[in-house]
């Protein structure tokens, strides 16, 4: 059986973070995910960029409604995701308002976090993540 | 760049959606995957079971907290995910206690949905069952 484990923070507070700490936090999920995998459960496993990132799409009346920010219609529920590989942010879009679920609820498109493009690289140099 | 794409929907709505509308429904899902897929932008993706089926799991002064449904506090925002191959709810919280993110946040888990087990097309039954 496949279990998705939602992950859930304050994410302003990487804005009070050293930079050594936010390296050792960055540790503890590699070695988290060190171990998943040695245990043979792991399958898939990403951070994602601040909210701020954020869009969310609904298709009404063949018309996309985009706001800024993450999914906050609290009468829905998550129901599923994909992650997808896409060159930019629009053609995200694009297959979300292919996705069925446009139709009927609402889809919410994050960038997954690149943590050598901000600077998480092998060198260990802590960028800032928290924007 | 990949991208997370969150899918929000009135779970309630499966209960009265007739079996046929669920089977093209899922169909649609599948016809995606494939264009994704021969795209080449397709990641991973999955269904999930009804939130009555999720936990939320924090750690706090060392003590587990688990509470039934999915995650709930509006100051904390989706930061990234796991997804796991778990014999059982248990086992995933108990990786769920792991995640860094449980001692300073919050982390749901939420079974991925098997639609065959699931018995399909009889999902829109169970969902009936489950609303």
């Amino acid at each position: 059986m496949k279990y998705l484990l939602l992950l859930f923070g304050d994410e302003s507070s990487w804005a009070d973070m050293t930079e050594e700490e936010a390296g050792a936090e960055l540790a503890a999920y590699e070695r988290y995910g060190e171990e998943a995998t040695k245990a043979g459960v792991f399958v898939a496993g990403e951070g994602l960029q601040p909210t701020s990132t954020a869009t969310t799409m609904r298709i009404a009346g063949g018309e996309r409604i985009l706001s800024d920010g993450p999914f906050a219609e609290t009468k829905e529920q998550l129901g599923g995701f994909y992650v997808l590989d896409c060159k930019d942010l629009d053609d995200a879009l694009a297959w979300a308002e292919r996705c069925p679920a446009s139709g009927s609820g609402s889809i919410e498109i994050r960038p997954v976090m690149d943590y050598e493009a901000v600077g998480y690289g092998e060198s260990g140099d802590a960028g800032d993540v928290s924007r | 760049m990949r991208f997370l794409l969150t899918i929000y929907d009135d779970e309630r709505r499966w209960a009265s959606v007739a079996e046929e509308d669920a089977k093209a429904e899922i169909d649609a899902y599948g016809a995606l995957d494939n264009e994704a897929t021969a795209a080449g932008v397709f990641v991973d993706s999955a269904g999930l079971y009804p939130t009555e089926a999720a936990r939320t799991l924090r750690i706090r002064d060392g003590e587990q907290r688990v509470t039934d449904g999915p995650f709930a506090e509006t100051k904390e925002q989706l930061g990234g995910y796991y997804l796991l191959e778990c014999g059982s709810i248990e086992e995933a919280l108990g990786w769920a206690a792991k995640v860094p993110a449980a001692a300073t946040g919050s982390v749901e888990v939420r079974q991925v949905m098997d639609y065959e087990a699931a018995g399909f097309p009889n999902l829109a039954a169970e969902a009936a069952r489950s609303a």
